[in-house]
């Protein structure tokens, strides 16, 4: 319990950083929805006389794209960037730091198993991201309310803003193994921005030309949200594979930390 | 010159990744345009694009770029190629600066007979070497993958434009990082402070995009000042924007030196 604890307080000001950055950003971008609503509205009727194909190549449902749900789900993925690296940092630093620090032969000394350390770090990190959450969840309808002229769905809202969570949760997962596999990394800011950056990328280079395959990839196309909005339900395979990876990793990440040299000074 | 080959060896691996990375990008995102570029379907693609307002082009990431044009397309990547080259060099700058601190070997360096000024140019040199590596790669990796596609269209040019203005760009973070690092007392915050500030930048003009009326931010974020739509169009860097980012560039350079060599080390 005082490692949760203080991992808590210890994460208490970034995390507040965090929450405060995502929410900036729902903000910031929801407040130009008016504008863009309008734009749109002239330009579905364009639109309708594209070939299905093309819309299809480029992601555009016509459903969703004047409304503000579909609206929502083009800014969510810059807040799924952000809460990604928020999550992955978190992951690669909560084991790693000990060492880093130098802390890592006062904490291992006391009379704890590795197994407690490791449960009440994750526990911690958990909440963290939790907190984040909803939080999150609480200023988007909130501030989706505000700038949506007609009525909508908040069910459906609350449905695609909840991958935040699975995404986190998977980069999360991800931090935790790269940080006890690769355990003399020095700075873990490069690593993980890289491999988010990376699956972002992927995940944008995939839009642009609707590819498949390339789906598999990227957390960040998991959960689509024009998708979620018309069958008010997640792709099962997709929530599959992020329950298994998470489980996954995280059980992987415990073995690894059960038989470890941990570097003391 | 002990310092400068200290940090280009401490630095090898690392490069070596971001390399390799920025060619993956290249290819995987020219091989995209193979798919993009089927005659008659780019067509009306473009056609699709010209008529689509500002804030739903910016959706798209395409802004009013030319797809069916591999010059074009390879603007669409260029935000891409530049957002990951200047986290390498924002980084680069803030942590060979940070790292002597945060790893608590500034007590053994600089009680070494070298001033505090010979050590930051030894390490700032090093970090250019870094930037100037990778921005060469990047430089050969896109003429050859968008030489590949080209159809006889002269591409060299244009791209070797974006590639002056992306390494504009390395320098500025580059720097800001090692500025970020000297002036705040924060070693282990400094490349945590810089990639705030590069996302943030980053978010500024994403919101640009999506807005279409806010161009009067621009100067806030540097991913503007040599956007690939505005540098091809216009076929030179923008003037005034070269002179902001080199009054920047002063700016921190002077920061870094004098933030340094003034403040109290943590050891």
């Amino acid at each position: 319990m005082n490692m949760y604890k203080h991992e808590l307080s210890a994460y208490r000001k970034s995390l507040f950083g965090w929450i405060s950055a995502l929410v900036g950003i729902s903000i910031l971008m929801m407040s130009m929805f008016p504008t863009f609503s309008k734009d749109a509205g002239a330009f579905v009727a364009l639109l309708s006389n594209m070939p299905d194909a093309v819309l299809a190549a480029m992601g555009i449902h016509m459903e969703t794209i004047t409304s503000v749900l579909g609206f929502y789900g083009y800014i969510f993925v810059y807040i799924l960037l952000g809460g990604a690296i928020q999550a992955m940092l978190l992951g690669t630093t909560i084991l790693s730091k000990e060492v880093r620090d130098k802390t890592a032969d006062f904490l291992l000394t006391k009379p704890v198993t590795r197994q407690a350390i490791v449960s009440s770090k994750l526990l911690a990190a958990l909440t963290s991201l939790a907190v984040t959450n909803i939080i999150y969840m609480a200023a988007a309808c909130l501030i989706t309310a505000l700038v949506s002229e007609s009525a909508f769905s908040l069910k459906l809202l609350i449905l695609a803003t909840l991958p935040l969570f699975f995404v986190q949760l998977i980069f999360f997962a991800t931090g935790l193994l790269v940080s006890v596999i690769w355990p003399k990394m020095r700075t873990v800011l490069p690593v993980s921005l890289g491999v988010v950056f990376a699956f972002f990328l992927i995940g944008a280079l995939g839009a642009t030309t609707g590819d498949d395959k390339l789906r598999l990839l990227t957390p960040f196309k998991y959960f689509d949200t024009s998708y979620i909005v018309e069958h008010s339900s997640y792709e099962s395979l997709y929530l599959f594979i992020t329950i298994a990876w998470v489980i996954l990793a995280t059980a992987l990440s415990y073995i690894i930390y059960m038989k470890r040299d941990v570097h003391a000074v | 010159m002990n310092i400068f080959w200290r940090e280009m060896k401490a630095q090898r691996k690392s490069l070596i990744i971001w390399c390799v990375g920025m060619v993956f990008l290249l290819i995987a995102g020219m091989s995209k345009y193979a798919t993009l570029s089927v005659p008659g379907e780019s067509q009306t693609l473009n056609e699709l694009m010209a008529d689509m307002p500002k804030s739903l082009q910016a959706i798209f990431g395409v802004g009013s770029l030319d797809l069916s044009t591999v010059s074009g397309y390879y603007g669409v990547l260029f935000l891409y190629i530049a957002m990951m080259a200047t986290i390498h060099a924002g980084m680069l700058g803030a942590t060979i600066i940070a790292k002597e601190e945060r790893d608590k070997t500034a007590e053994f360096l600089l009680v070494k007979p070298i001033t505090r000024s010979m050590m930051l140019t030894s390490k700032l040199a090093a970090a250019l070497v870094g930037v100037v590596i990778l921005n060469g790669v990047t430089s050969i990796g896109s003429l050859m993958a968008v030489q590949s596609y080209s159809n006889g269209e002269n591409v060299n040019q244009d791209i070797m434009l974006l590639m002056g203005g992306l390494f504009i760009l390395q320098l500025l973070f580059m720097l800001l990082g090692s500025a970020v690092a000297s002036l705040l007392k924060l070693p282990k915050r400094a490349a945590g402070l810089t990639s705030g500030l590069l996302l943030l930048t980053f978010f500024i003009s994403v919101v640009i995009d999506i807005s279409g009326n806010l161009d009067a931010l621009k100067f806030l974020t540097p991913f503007k000042y040599f956007d690939a739509k505005t540098v091809l169009e216009a076929g030179s860097l923008s003037m005034g924007y070269m002179l902001l980012s080199l009054a920047l560039m002063v700016l921190a350079l002077v920061g870094t030196y004098v933030g340094y060599n003034k403040r109290d080390l943590k050891v």
